[in-house]
């Protein structure tokens, strides 16, 4: 249970139990992910057909940056119109199913992973940016490049929660994605930079570890999201978590698991944060029960006991 | 124990068990009343000389004796953000039970982390010696608690920072 799963396991075993062949019931369930996104699962129309809609704070966005054509590539044939209040909606038809075990498996996976493919439309833009202007920039020494191409593309910005946001921006030899993230209260902000200090180390600390994106993270907006507006709308403590990735992370054979890690970045360093802090209560509970031990000590133990004769008679005070 | 810890707890040791010879005393203001004297602060006469000791700028103790009660103030080495952090959290936990530990007071006094008020009905009802044996033992275990505490958080986010990077490559 240390990084967190890609797909949502509610979906997953709802389907799975659903597709082993048992009786079709009907559903209807609200599932809730991380990032204040929520799906539906319902039987609308008939107990063999399954709708599961998608809402995400973000989807206008989205949709700006290609998701659409994410989603339809992802679930092409099972896509019908959106649920009204959602955003996305795909049909599954139990009597449709595909027939190999396989086959079926891969479906629940790929549907359990509606939230990771929905999210990952702005990534895969990017890093096909990346890949165009490597190529562009192949052509140029660096003394004779263009502005354009050094500059590199523009910032896509991807508000996913209230106040934070992933801000993803191609350049040719790197893909910058930085989360911006709130803290609280200012234990979170402690624990987060003692966790992001680590981050931030680790790649210098760790031989294994040596190809792993760089990790950045200050207090004030970067350089990279200077003109991007609506930043230091939100009052209070904001880090920016900069992650860098390069050439090597953004390869067709890796892209697919980075895409997929990365989206959890933000959920598995909160997650962690509370975690060390019940931790770190359950520690204090037990040491303040050892103090009490400590303390109990200095009271004498002077209950009277009833004193009895060898023969059992017990003293009584006469009244 | 390292070298200087030593003498700092004996000190706060020998000067505890000194201040603790309290005695029950009426108020003089009020009838039938009884309060802690020191907490009262109802007249100079009642009140001896605070007493600082101090291992360094730090870490240091308050005694504040009077003739019925003692009020002992500590204040817990606090290095860095994390510390004091650790240091707030874990006194705010106790204080909250101040209750079931007697003679933890539920604020401490301005500029201290932590504070006991004894009073001559505690030191009546329970053994004096091992009550100044809680109390140093309570100064020995809370550096040691928050610097544990510390060493676990600065691991967990080290692994925690490893796993997470360790699927890229």
């Amino acid at each position: 249970m240390l990084l967190l799963d890609y797909q949502n396991a509610l979906i997953q075993s709802l389907l799975t139990e659903r597709f082993s062949g048992a009786t079709p019931v009907s559903i209807d369930q609200v599932v809730s992910d991380f990032d204040g996104v929520t799906f539906h699962l319902s039987t609308p129309e008939s107990k063999t057909k399954i709708l599961i809609s998608i809402n995400v704070k973000c989807y206008k966005e989205l949709v700006q940056y290609g998701a659409q054509e994410v989603l339809e590539r992802e679930y092409g044939p099972y896509i019908v119109s959106p649920e009204p209040g959602y955003d996305f909606s795909v049909q599954i038809d139990l009597e449709n199913l595909p027939a190999e075990e396989e086959a079926r498996n891969d479906l629940i996976m790929k549907l359990a992973l509606l939230k990771r493919n929905a999210m990952a439309a702005p990534f895969e833009r990017a890093f096909d940016e990346f890949n165009k202007l490597a190529e562009e920039a192949s052509r140029y020494t660096s003394e004779s490049a263009p502005q354009g191409i050094k500059e590199g593309g523009e910032v896509m910005a991807i508000h996913y929660r209230e106040e934070e946001a992933i801000y993803i921006k191609a350049n040719w030899d790197r893909v910058t994605v930085i989360f911006s993230t709130v803290f609280r209260e200012e234990t979170d902000r402690i624990f987060g930079k003692v966790f992001l200090q680590e981050f931030v180390d680790a790649r210098r600390r760790v031989l294994t570890l040596q190809n792993a994106p760089q990790v950045l993270f200050r207090n004030d907006p970067p350089l990279e999201l200077a003109g991007v507006p609506g930043l230091s709308a939100t009052e209070g403590e904001v880090s920016y978590v900069t992650f860098v990735l390069f050439p090597r992370h953004l390869t067709p054979q890796r892209r697919y698991e980075n895409i997929s890690h990365i989206q959890t970045f933000r959920d598995y360093f909160h997650y962690h944060i509370k975690a060390s802090k019940a931790y770190i209560h359950t520690r204090m509970r037990k040491r303040t029960a050892d103090f009490l031990q400590v303390l109990n000590r200095a009271r004498p133990e002077n209950e009277e006991r009833e004193r009895k004769t060898a023969s059992g008679r017990t003293f009584r005070v006469q009244a | 124990m390292s070298q200087s810890l030593r003498p700092y707890l004996q000190a706060v040791r020998s000067s505890l068990t000194a201040a603790l010879t309290i005695s029950n005393f009426a108020s003089q203001t009020s009838e039938r009343h009884n309060c802690p004297e020191v907490e009262a602060n109802s007249s100079p006469e009642i009140l001896l000389n605070p007493l600082h000791i101090s291992r360094n700028e730090n870490e240091k103790v308050l005694i504040e004796p009077s003739y019925n009660s003692v009020r002992l103030s500590i204040r817990i080495k606090q290095a860095d953000e994390i510390e004091h952090i650790l240091v707030h959290k874990f006194t705010r936990f106790l204080t909250q039970r101040a209750e079931s530990f007697f003679i933890l007071r539920r604020k401490p006094v301005e500029g201290y982390d932590i504070s006991f008020l004894i009073t001559n009905f505690h030191t009546e009802k329970m053994l004096t010696h091992k009550l100044i044996d809680f109390v140093i033992e309570f100064m020995e275990e809370v550096d040691k608690e928050i610097s544990e505490m510390k060493l676990f958080l600065n691991a967990r986010a080290r692994f925690v920072a490893e796993s997470f990077l360790t699927p890229f490559d």
